[in-house]
């Protein structure tokens, strides 16, 4: 038994006019069997009225329709999709992300086209004779049609093939099979970095507000938040690479051939975009802490029971935080992958960002389609994670409830 | 029990606007400091960035200076940032880089305002199918890493500092639209607008009477804290040379030219940081401070 809904349809603030509030309690009888339960029937039907402070309040109590017996089972999975809530609102997110990601291509596809030049042009250079340029462009079949190009690529793309690129004849999956483990690397360490240092931060800065941590953090995170990664990269190589000598300056060294010169090469960029993150963590981390322990009655409760201050701090104050530096971390991750393609530019590193300038240059449509695709696939399933995510750690935030 | 994605994803709520609400305010002369002062540095800034060149006349252009002056070093007679590897006097390319980044900073800011402001309005005050086709449109440029989109429009277009504004609209536009969007969305549901509607008033009056003005100044807030980006993007772009062409002066070219020299002559690449990252600090704390002082919220 349950009351499914309370309809205050014609409320009004109180004055002098009397108003008509209708109350309508719905009974529903569900999983018992045998209809509904004694006082729900004694109820039924059953109208009051009264005046209260100005409005008139009608209540009218309705039986509702006994449940319909459940159908018989014939797809387990496709049972489970359509009576659970989360996974239909994540098919629907999931449907309506293929248009975008059609979108997506198409927009590349014709901004590509639209660049001057193309890859025939880019690939023989500026003396190529005229001969030379058709005849390679009837091997590359860029003398077909755009639609008809564009149509070729994507049925490719549905059936699995995401082509080869037009100026090395590799595979663009096996390109990016090359290229993506560079960037996730750097994106990871970036990450752990950048959450190691700034969660013992904020927790120390939140210990004593407008302290002498606190102050300092702040100092340090407009810095940061001030300071464009790529300057911060230019400054960082010229203090630590070239004046201490700590890390090489240029480099790559691949994970597989030496652990330890890997991660020394990869120190420096990663520390670059980690310090930019690690100012947003912190001024949100210790944000949030604050306004817990000034806002919050569990932590007055806490505090009460004569809990450590810095238990509260950790097992109640942080834990809760910890929701918000999610959300944050899964909504960054679209602007992190636009900003390693300049980091990497910078230190020489072979990620993805790299080939894409370079496929950009060479107006290598089908290269630079594959990368621009997988970024787009990671940006609507971070979104999405994002949102799931939200919903399902902070049970006060209820999906129905929309915008403000 | 309506489960029902947000159709306002996190995205909108803003992950700038870390606020500190719960705190005690700090002293009155303090709060007027950490408007005024970056206030100032940026009045001078853009009055030095367009006044001294044209009051200066012994100022040195900012392009085609002579090898044989090459690399003077800062604080010399006739240059007090010293000159760049080509012999262009550093201060003054300095200025006029600062008028290059003033002026996409403002003119994407405007751009994106005016039609990303009329666009997200519309939608939500139109909702429904218009509404939601509108902003998957949307969704498709925001899908988009920025800085590729911003490659691709300005090698399109042709490298000049008219197109790096252009190419920069392409993702102002849908920012300021989700804000105005969202803004609408909310007004929408007040009493006023319903009022309006009930008593007669047409679409295009409330949209224009009612919705916009109330929109407006939240969009200018947030187009204030909008300009430190612009002006980042701005040199990231011409940094990797996609924005204003290479010899012309931007703190971008700067940057580019100062990472080939880094250890020869760190001061290129120094020089240039030290008025981005001022200017962005500034433009920050002033943004913050007029949110916090005079946005309605």
């Amino acid at each position: 038994m349950a009351i499914l809904g309370r309809r205050g349809a014609e409320g009004n603030p109180p004055g002098q006019i009397p108003v008509h509030v209708r109350v309508e309690v719905l009974f529903y009888a569900a999983e018992v069997g045998g209809g509904p339960p004694a006082p729900a029937r004694r109820l039924a039907g059953e109208r009051g009225s009264w005046t209260l402070g100005g409005h008139r309040i009608v209540t009218s109590v309705t039986l509702g329709a006994p449940a319909a017996s459940t159908p018989p089972r014939r797809n387990r999975l496709l049972h489970a999709f359509a009576s659970s809530p989360s996974l239909r609102v994540i098919g629907r997110r999931l449907l309506t992300a293929i248009p975008v990601l059609f979108g997506v291509s198409f927009i590349t596809f014709s901004l590509l086209n639209l660049l001057p030049g193309d890859a025939a042009s880019s690939l023989l250079g500026l003396n190529a004779t005229p001969q030379e340029l058709k005849a390679l462009r009837i091997r590359l079949n860029l003398n077909e049609p755009f639609f008809t190009r564009f149509g070729h690529w994507f049925g490719n793309v549905l059936s699995g093939h995401f082509g080869n690129s037009l100026a090395s004849g590799q595979s663009v999956t096996s390109i990016l099979g090359q290229r993506v483990p560079v960037s996730i690397e750097l994106i990871l360490f970036a990450f752990v970095l950048s959450v190691a240092f700034s969660i013992p931060v904020a927790v120390l800065a939140a210990r004593h507000p407008r302290g002498f941590v606190d102050r300092c953090s702040i100092l340090v995170s407009m810095a940061g938040l001030a300071t464009p990664n790529f300057v911060l990269a230019l400054l960082a190589s010229l203090v630590f690479a070239l004046h201490l000598r700590l890390v090489p300056v240029l480099g790559y060294v691949p994970l597989r051939q030496n652990f330890w010169e890997n991660i020394h090469s990869m120190v420096l960029p990663a520390a670059t975009i980690a310090f930019g993150l690690f100012c947003t963590y912190t001024r949100l981390l210790r944000a949030d802490i604050v306004e817990q322990l000034v806002a919050e009655d569990y932590i007055t409760t806490a505090r009460a029971k004569g809990v450590h201050p810095w238990v509260i701090l950790v097992r109640h104050a942080l834990r809760n935080s910890m929701f918000g530096l999610l959300t944050l971390i899964g909504l960054n991750l679209g602007t992190l992958i636009g900003g390693t393609v300049i980091i990497e530019q910078i230190f020489a590193l072979p990620g993805m960002g790299q080939e894409l300038i370079q496929a950009i240059n060479n107006r290598d449509v089908i290269v630079v389609e594959g990368v621009v695709l997988l970024i787009a696939v990671v940006i609507v399933l971070a979104n999405l994670a994002t949102d799931l995510l939200y919903a399902v750690l902070d049970p006060r935030i209820r999906y129905g409830r929309s915008t403000s | 029990m309506a489960v029902r994605l947000p159709e306002v994803s996190v995205a909108e709520i803003g992950v700038t606007a870390v606020h500190d609400a719960a705190e005690i305010a700090a002293p009155r002369w303090r709060r007027d400091l950490e408007l005024w002062l970056p206030a100032g540095f940026l009045a001078l800034l853009v009055g030095a960035c367009f006044l001294w060149p044209l009051i200066d006349h012994s100022l040195p252009s900012p392009v085609g200076g002579q090898l044989q002056n090459a690399n003077v070093p800062p604080l010399s007679r006739g240059a007090l940032f010293g000159t760049d590897n080509l012999g262009n006097d550093i201060f003054s390319r300095i200025l006029y880089g600062g008028r290059v980044s003033i002026e996409v900073g403002l003119g994407a800011n405007l751009i994106g305002l005016c039609l990303g402001g009329y666009y997200g309005v519309f939608a939500a005050f139109k909702g429904g199918l218009i509404e939601a086709t509108m902003m998957r449109i949307l969704d498709m440029f925001l899908a988009f890493p920025a800085l590729i989109l911003a490659i691709v429009v300005s090698q399109f277009l042709g490298p000049s500092e008219l197109h790096v504004i252009f190419a920069i609209s392409f993702f102002s536009v849908p920012a300021f639209a989700r804000i105005a969007r969202a803004q609408t969305l909310r007004l929408r549901e007040q009493t006023y607008v319903t009022a309006a509607r009930l008593s007669g008033r047409k679409d295009r009056a409330i949209l224009f009477g009612h919705v916009i003005p109330n929109v407006v100044p939240n969009l200018l807030t947030f187009g204030l804290l909008g300009i430190p980006i612009v002006i980042i993007v701005e040199a990231a772009l011409s940094f990797l040379g996609y924005g204003v062409p290479p010899p012309g002066p931007s703190w971008g070219n700067m940057l580019a030219v100062g990472q080939s020299y880094l250890s020869s002559n760190p001061d290129l690449v120094i020089i240039p940081a030290a008025f981005l990252i001022a200017t962005v600090l500034s433009l920050n704390l002033v943004g913050d401070a007029v949110r916090d002082r005079w946005a309605s919220r």
